[in-house]
């Protein structure tokens, strides 16, 4: 490109606006000035024009939903909290969490529906009830349905019974300091909409 | 003539010394007084006495405050609370912001009153009281420049102190010993939630929020416009530590467990089917009123009593 001169970056937004017609007059004539006297801008004219129809030619990319602007995580989340998403996916779903409120409660709302059916307790049936069942199979097919009738009952029961007691045999600690803290927290938001009445003592 | 003379000046003097030292200000000017408290901008230490329960609680630390966050150093360890946020800087930061758009609330239950003009720690200042009906329930020395509140006395309904502040070392501006300010502290987010369990009011303190808390259980922050706490409503397998060496608080409702510190006091129950925990700023009477409206404590349930009766 012997004689021709660098392209400045004004001249190059100019051509690419020109190309995406988005001119003023006078810009317009600026560039047409420069297409009829310098090689250096009909070059990178042709160079821009040469990227525009890569570009076109291009296969179009099946971008999932979620990666799109505006649209909301659904079953990512989930994946998200099991740690299943794959790796590629982690920058722009959390991205998006970065960004989406809405998003992020959907998100705290799933993640304490999971941490309050871990907290459930795991009920382990009475050995007596077990014992019944073995005694069941033995007997005739009316005697075994009363029976399973009533081993039901008896489990209702039990678990109505020894419920209290299971929940407080696996306990969630709390520390007293964690909830002060959060007392502290909540206390210092600007309480402008919290108003004092105050008036001239009598 | 001599006398009548002698007479207009004694009243005028009086007339003056009487509006000098009693001088009563409009509402907009004290709103904005304690406004500018929130926002003043200082750097200082602050002692904080309380009397709980016959015990002394005595809290020293050093305070940087500006635009409602304050940054404070106990020992060596810093925290940050500002806005929502609190925040401790330790070897592993932590932190939690609650996002709220608090529900406004109005209440005619404290009048304010500036009662006199004085001078502390070289800083011209006013005192104001602060009356809940007749009774005094708190005096604040108010720095004029800054806006600060130098000194805040808060009484219990019998009139006895129960909890004094006191800044010292007092700067009005901000020395940013901080290591860092903490907005780079990444928090828990907490966001407001509609309440199934908390009441709307209690004793004259209304339920401002209402967020979800650990474990499932529900935290509604109350306040009348002056004091300041927190009821948590936790299920009943929650085990609450930091009561291990707590005093017992007798009141009309119950016995509970009391945990006090300088700024504030814990109480812990169970009504046989939840716990309940209470943090906050309160005085010992409202503690007592609050209490009177909230499940009584209930040393265990109904199933726990026939279990012991039977197996011990």
């Amino acid at each position: 490109m012997a004689g021709m001169t660098p392209v400045n970056e004004h001249l190059s937004m100019l051509l690419s606006c020109y190309l995406d017609g988005a001119l003023t007059s006078d810009e317009l004539d600026e560039v047409v000035v420069s297409l009829e006297s310098d090689l250096a801008a009909v070059a990178e004219f042709r160079r821009l024009q040469e990227v525009r129809r890569s570009v076109r030619v291009l296969p179009i990319l099946d971008v999932p939903l979620y990666l799109m602007p505006g649209e909301h995580l659904s079953e990512q989340l989930s994946a998200y909290l099991d740690g299943e998403l794959a790796t590629i996916e982690m920058p722009a779903v959390s991205a998006h969490l970065d960004s989406c409120t809405e998003c992020r409660r959907e998100l705290a709302e799933l993640d304490r529906s999971r941490t309050a059916v871990r907290a459930l307790p795991g009920l382990e049936p009475p050995v007596f009830l077990e014992v019944h069942r073995e005694t069941v199979r033995e007997t005739k097919r009316g005697l075994r349905t009363a029976l399973v009738v009533a081993s039901g009952v008896a489990a209702v029961a039990i678990v109505f019974t020894v419920g209290p007691f299971a929940t407080e045999a696996e306990p969630v600690a709390v520390s007293i300091a964690d909830l002060q803290y959060r007392h502290t927290a909540v206390a210092s938001v600007p309480s402008s909409g919290i108003g004092v009445q105050i008036s001239n003592a009598p | 003539m001599n006398a009548a003379r002698r007479f207009v000046l004694v009243a005028t003097s009086v007339v003056l010394v009487a509006t000098s030292f009693v001088a009563s200000v409009s509402a907009t000017e004290l709103d904005d007084v304690l406004t500018e408290a929130r926002d003043a901008t200082y750097t200082a230490s602050r002692l904080v006495v309380s009397v709980w329960g016959g015990k002394t609680q005595v809290s020293r630390e050093y305070v940087e405050h500006a635009d409602g966050m304050e940054i404070v150093r106990i020992g060596a360890k810093w925290s940050m609370t500002g806005n929502g946020k609190a925040v401790s800087m330790g070897d592993e930061p932590t932190g939690i912001t609650f996002l709220t758009d608090q529900r406004s609330i109005s209440t005619s239950r404290y009048t304010i009153k500036e009662i006199a003009k004085a001078y502390h720690m070289s800083r011209p200042c006013r005192i104001v009281e602060v009356r809940e009906g007749d009774i005094l329930r708190a005096t604040l020395v108010v720095d004029d420049r800054s806006g600060a509140l130098l000194i805040q006395e808060l009484y219990s309904e019998n009139g006895s102190l129960y909890r004094r502040t006191t800044l010292s070392d007092f700067r009005a501006y901000r020395t940013y010993e901080a290591p860092t300010d903490g907005s780079d502290v990444p928090a828990e987010v907490v966001m407001h939630e509609d309440s199934i369990l908390l009441p709307d009011s209690i004793a004259g303190y209304e339920l401002v929020d209402a967020f979800n808390a650990p474990g499932g259980s529900e935290q509604g922050y109350y306040t009348d416009g002056l004091f300041r706490f927190s009821l948590f409503i936790l299920g009943g397998h929650m085990v609450i530590s930091g009561f291990e060496d707590s005093m017992e608080l007798v009141a009309e409702s119950g016995v509970y467990k009391m945990v006090p510190t300088a700024q504030a006091v814990r109480l812990h129950w169970r009504d046989g089917s939840n716990n309940f925990v209470l943090v906050g700023d309160l005085p010992p009477d409202h503690v007592a009123d609050v209490l009177a409206e909230l499940p009584k404590p209930e040393s265990r349930g109904m199933w726990a009593r026939w279990w012991t009766r039977l197996f011990g």
